[in-house]
């Protein structure tokens, strides 16, 4: 079944909203690069939540949840639906590190000064649905929430499921989201194991390079069952696997928009199935994570509305590099590769 | 720093009061409800507050409930214990 994609919210390090994402596709990196190197430049701000939430009412959410939060309140301003009644809405979302850098606090705190000092709240937003549940509290939907967290293959896993509550007839609508948050302790541990690649800058179609930067950011749709109207086209399907178990044949026809992230890991399995073929890669603009795959698709749904597929940014004339083009009659779909052969493919329609 | 003006600055910090200025609590002002606004979910937090920023431990919520009238009653209830 066709999802189809009403509005979409995002932040990022390149700002907020879909105008933001339009710049950061236009010029090519990302918007808020300061003094202090690739990895501010990856930090997303959540200030635009005032516009939307009281402040009060924010007081016991993290940045995780806030981020989350801004995206999909964005998403429903995007779908001109802030308004609207929202109890046959459901809310996926997917994150393949959850809240991290709540999880640490809670965790220090603990060893500091024991559990009787640990702080509740912390606790309670360290836990994967914490976000969701902000979410369905704060936007009042009060169909299914559910949070996938399936590392690199979240993304995919969890429209798998907001694609058969649509079907079901379960909601009417889903607010489907991606998260991923960056702190100073994933920072440290990605030093540790891929060293100075840390630094960027990020090139992720130099497969055989690491040069991953980790990100942060959150992105939205809202999505329902296939209508007449789809300002950003629609998900025609998604389809997952292991190609080392069964070989999978990439749409022949298709631009691919590849989740490559500056992983060597990672970059191996795509040079090994893509074989040469060119393809589109956007992680410069938000960083690596794994929840980045849903930038990809906010990208992807991006160049179907305005029939273009942007150049990609850090190519640095690589050879895998698809130039800037005109969008014809060929579909798009989002190639994500994790570590070991899983795969899973996104493929879109206008 | 007085108990009560650090039990003002540790409020609002760990309880992320960030509309509130210490000035603006009063030692008089009821904590939960119409004054400060808690509620039962700071209540909890406040036993962790105390002990992690006062070494004092809050063990039974009955014997914390008057404590947490005011800050002018928490300070007060502190203050004995680390006597």
């Amino acid at each position: 079944m066709k999802m189809a994609i009403q509005g979409i919210g995002l932040t990022a390090g390149f700002g907020s909203g879909i105008e933001a994402l339009r710049s950061a596709l236009q010029s090519g990196r990302a918007a808020s690069v300061t003094g202090n190197g690739e990895q501010s430049a990856f930090r997303a701000d959540v200030s635009g939540l005032a516009e939307f939430i009281p402040k009060r009412a924010l007081r016991r959410i993290d940045h995780f949840s806030k981020m989350t939060l801004l995206g999909a309140c964005l998403a429903l301003k995007d779908a001109d639906l802030l308004d609207a009644d929202r109890s046959r809405t459901g809310v996926v979302i997917a994150s393949g590190y959850g809240a991290l850098k709540t999880t640490f606090n809670f965790l220090d705190s603990y060893l500091d000064f024991g559990y009787s000092c640990s702080s509740p709240t912390h606790f309670s937003n360290s836990v994967h649905n914490a976000a969701a549940a902000h979410v369905s509290i704060q936007l009042k939907t009060t169909a299914p929430s559910l949070t996938v967290t399936q590392f690199e293959m979240s993304v995919p896993s969890a429209l798998l499921s907001a694609q058969q509550w649509l079907a079901e007839g379960r909601v009417d609508q889903v607010l489907f989201g991606a998260v991923d948050e960056s702190c100073d302790v994933l920072t440290y541990c990605r030093e540790q194991f891929f060293g100075s690649g840390e630094q960027g800058p990020l090139q992720p179609l130099t497969f055989a390079e690491q040069s991953a930067v980790a990100g942060e950011g959150a992105v939205f749709f809202v999505l329902n069952r296939e209508t007449d109207t789809a300002p950003y086209g629609f998900i025609d399907g998604v389809r997952m696997g292991n190609y080392l178990v069964r070989p999978t044949i990439l749409p022949e026809g298709d631009q691919l928009i590849v989740g490559a992230d500056g992983h060597k890991e990672c970059g191996r399995w795509y040079q090994q199935l893509l074989k040469g073929r060119k393809v589109a890669a956007y992680s410069p603009l938000y960083g690596s994570f794994p929840a980045a795959v849903g930038f990809d698709l906010a990208v992807a749904a991006v160049s179907q509305c305005d029939g273009k597929l942007y150049a990609s940014p850090a190519a640095n004339g690589s050879p895998a590099a698809l130039p800037t083009q005109k969008l014809g009659g060929e579909q798009l779909s989002c190639l994500k590769l994790g570590p070991g052969g899983d795969y899973g493919l996104i493929r879109l329609s206008t | 720093m007085s108990v009560k003006e650090k039990l003002k600055q540790v409020l609002i910090e760990d309880l992320n009061l960030e509309d509130v200025e210490p000035n603006e609590i009063e030692d008089d002002m009821a904590l939960f409800g119409d004054g400060l606004g808690l509620d039962s979910l700071d209540a909890v937090e406040l036993v962790v507050i105390v002990q992690k920023h006062f070494g004092v431990e809050i063990k039974d919520m009955e014997e914390g409930r008057p404590a947490f009238q005011t800050i002018s009653t928490l300070a007060q209830y502190i203050e004995e214990r680390m006597a």
